[in-house]
């Protein structure tokens, strides 16, 4: 019985498409990554923060197999890293870069082909995703001549026109205006809906907050909080009230607990608690002084959680 | 598909289609063919020119000027036509002024000298080095001196043929094996090797800059990113090897396919036999030969190049690290180039030898000294072995320079790095 259960946990296991264990990285005595692991599901966009330095790229190529880890496994469907996991990989690397003077339809084939498709469904897939981002025109331009903006879109196509299981975007979204951010944050969804595994990079909390399940949050080569998302913020007392009134609103610094009150540009007031019960006695205060049209207990934002856990760590 | 050749022909095709490609390369070819048609037309200006006018002042020397005009005559294209200048006051002045009219180059002057029974002549030319005239007038006098002291002995037809006759030098080069080589041969071989160490060196240097380039622009353009996360390094780094080597390989063709169609026009294969060269007599060996050095030495260099190429991020870079790659092939080209004079010296055969040089030198060696086969076989299996060598080792520097970025790596971070990766 204990050893039948054993093997369909294996097999579970087996079917995640990325496991990352206990992964270390060095360079001479510096520590790159310490002792880093998560997995992906299918269908999920995993978030990797931290800031810089902090041994995100590091990751990021250690599960592309571009460096060796000096200790920890990373599996792929349960397999070791091989040829065949080099093609279920698509990446966009932070730092962007394409053939400038080669054009687009050329590349994105050449890579394509280098991924293993055949040079008519490597065409194929990039007329598609090329009308998917209504830039058809650009098939047969240089990139050199193509906008900024533009040429990310290449980029993406280049890191997805092979249909990879495992995707991998570092900084997907930096340096794009937003109505291509909105444009690629739903195709990145529409490919997390087909089943792609996607380990996800960036220093935009609410990119995260919208994308991702489970995060990571790095610091000094360090995995310090992990999990998903909610459990995060509800281990994290919530120290943020927003109080908004009819009129104006006395004595709110006065109450025991209330450690900071910010005027709201707009209406109403921010402020910082240090325990939760105190929120009541500020309802109860306000609603003493009149009606009180909005009260609100927020939950730490993901970029709150950040600048904590990677802040304090600083001291 | 297999990726080598994904990345071969895509170097291939991206290389073949760049503008500056075919530019260059039409430029070689044009340079080629004028180069090829040089002789003939050097051969075609100096005739074309026709004969420098002389002047003389009638009526002096008259035996010698008669001499020199059926010399003269005798001749198929004369370098040198006689014009008498008629004078009316002083013979100097009349002959100055022919010349400030431009009907005559130079004149002639004669001083009587009784110890030759021979005048003594002048040659006036403004021009400054116009020894091509003076020669001509000199081997012209020389002629009609003789033909008159020969007249004077009054000799037998049979002995003036004997005095006449031609006196003959062949220089053969002995060799071990074959018969030796002719004078011609000998000709053809120091140019045929002078034209193919350049090539070599040309090409050797060319499309090792390229490959360098070509990889230090994939880095720092940062496609190298994606491109190491597609395929092999070291697939990717042979496919690119071999992909220049191919498009320098067809560049090469077209070059020296003008130039050898050109040279075989018959006025360029006239002007090539006066120079004592002659294609026919090329020891088909030697072309064997060159093919294989040029292999072997492009790719030890192209695989030295490709290592560099991988070391730098940033173009401007470049120039700079591939300086020792540079002074190695320059340091080959050179001693070959010395070489060529003293083929024999032992300083050569050392040379012959040393991996880095052995592809210019050796094949000089092959060409020049015919050296044992042994000594052949030897530096080829030599170099065989380095070229898999320097390869393996590059291989190792590319697969962990491709991903440094920021400041050229020293040569211990390198190593220290190249641990990390198994090829």
């Amino acid at each position: 019985m204990r050893e039948k259960t054993r093997v369909q946990k294996g097999e579970l296991q087996k079917m995640k498409p990325l496991v990352v264990e206990g992964v270390v990285k060095r360079y001479g005595d510096k520590t790159a990554v310490g002792g880093i692991g998560f997995e992906v599901e299918e269908g999920e966009i995993y978030g990797l923060l931290g800031a810089n330095g902090a041994g995100k790229t590091t990751t990021m190529r250690m599960v592309l197999g571009l460096i060796l880890p000096d200790a920890g496994s990373i599996r792929y469907f349960g397999k070791e890293y091989g040829k065949e996991q080099l093609r279920m990989l698509g990446y966009l690397p932070e730092e962007r870069g394409m053939y400038p003077k080669i054009k687009v339809s050329d590349q994105i084939v050449y890579l394509g082909q280098l991924r293993g498709m055949t040079r008519r469904d490597a065409e194929q897939s990039l007329r598609r995703w090329l009308d998917r981002f209504d830039i058809a025109e650009y098939y047969d331009k240089k990139v050199e001549e193509l906008s900024k903006g533009n040429q990310q879109k290449i980029q993406f196509i280049a890191a997805v026109v092979h249909r990879p299981r495992i995707l991998i975007l570092d900084e997907a979204f930096s340096g794009l205006d937003p109505v291509n951010v909105e444009l690629l944050k739903t195709t990145v969804k529409e490919l997390r809906d087909d089943g792609t595994s996607i380990l996800f990079s960036t220093h935009r909390m609410e990119h995260v907050e919208e994308l991702c399940r489970n995060i990571t949050i790095m610091h000094r080569s360090r995995p310090v909080v992990q999990g998903p998302i909610k459990q995060i913020k509800a281990r994290l007392p919530q120290e943020r009230v927003v109080l908004v009134g009819e009129g104006t609103i006395r004595g709110l610094e006065a109450i025991p607990g209330v450690t900071e009150v910010v005027q709201r540009e707009q209406e109403g007031y921010e402020l910082r608690i240090n325990r939760p019960e105190v929120a009541q006695r500020v309802l109860a205060h306000a609603v003493a002084q009149g009606p009180v049209r909005k009260f609100e207990l927020m939950e730490p934002t993901l970029n709150e959680i950040f600048i904590r856990t990677v802040g304090e760590r600083h001291e | 598909m297999n990726s080598f050749r994904t990345v071969m022909s895509f170097t291939i095709r991206s290389k073949l289609r760049s503008r500056s490609f075919i530019v260059t390369t039409v430029i070689l070819v044009v340079l080629a063919i004028v180069a090829a048609n040089v002789p003939a037309l050097i051969d075609r200006i100096s005739s074309g020119g026709g004969a420098t006018k002389v002047g003389y002042v009638p009526g002096e020397q008259d035996a010698v000027i008669q001499g020199l005009q059926s010399y003269f005559a005798k001749q198929e294209k004369p370098k040198v036509e006689l014009v008498p200048v008629a004078a009316s006051g002083s013979p100097d002045d009349a002959l100055k002024q022919a010349i400030a009219d431009k009907k005559i180059r130079g004149y002639l002057s004669f001083r009587d000298n009784p110890d030759i029974g021979f005048p003594d002549v002048t040659y006036s030319s403004k021009k400054l080095l116009d020894s091509d005239t003076a020669e001509s007038l000199k081997a012209a006098l020389q002629s009609v001196k003789t033909d008159q002291a020969v007249r004077d002995a009054k000799l037998t037809e049979a002995q003036l043929a004997k005095l006449f006759a031609e006196v003959r030098l062949d220089s053969v080069q002995i060799g071990d094996s074959a018969d030796g080589k002719t004078e011609a041969q000998q000709g053809t071989t120091i140019g045929l090797t002078y034209a193919i160490l350049i090539l070599l060196f040309m090409s050797v240097m060319v499309t090792g800059q390229l490959i360098a380039t070509e990889i230090t622009a994939e880095k720092s353009s940062r496609v190298m990113e994606i491109i190491v996360t597609s395929v092999s390094p070291l697939k990717q780094m042979f496919g690119k090897v071999v992909g220049v080597f191919v498009v320098g390989l067809f560049q090469l063709v077209l070059l020296v396919g003008a130039a050898v169609v050109n040279l075989n026009l018959s006025q360029n294969r006239s002007a090539l036999a006066s120079l004592g060269i002659d294609f026919s007599t090329v020891d088909p060996m030697m072309i064997v030969y060159a093919v294989l050095f040029y292999l072997a030495g492009f790719f030890l260099f192209a695989m030295l190049f490709a290592a560099v190429g991988s070391i730098v991020s940033r173009t401007e870079d470049l120039g700079q690290a591939v300086m020792p790659i540079t002074m190695l092939s320059l340091a080959g080209f050179y001693i070959a180039i010395f070489g060529l004079t003293h083929p024999d010296s032992p300083f050569i055969a050392v040379c012959s030898f040393i991996p880095f040089f052995s592809p210019f030198i050796m094949f000089l060696r092959i060409g020049l000294a015919d050296p044992a086969w042994w000594e052949v076989i030897v530096s080829i299996a030599i170099l065989i072995a380095s070229v898999l060598g320097i390869g393996w080792l590059s291989a190792k520097i590319y697969r962990t320079g491709v991903l440094m970025y920021g400041k050229r790596p020293t040569i211990k971070e390198l190593a220290k790095a190249m641990k990390a990766f198994k090829v």
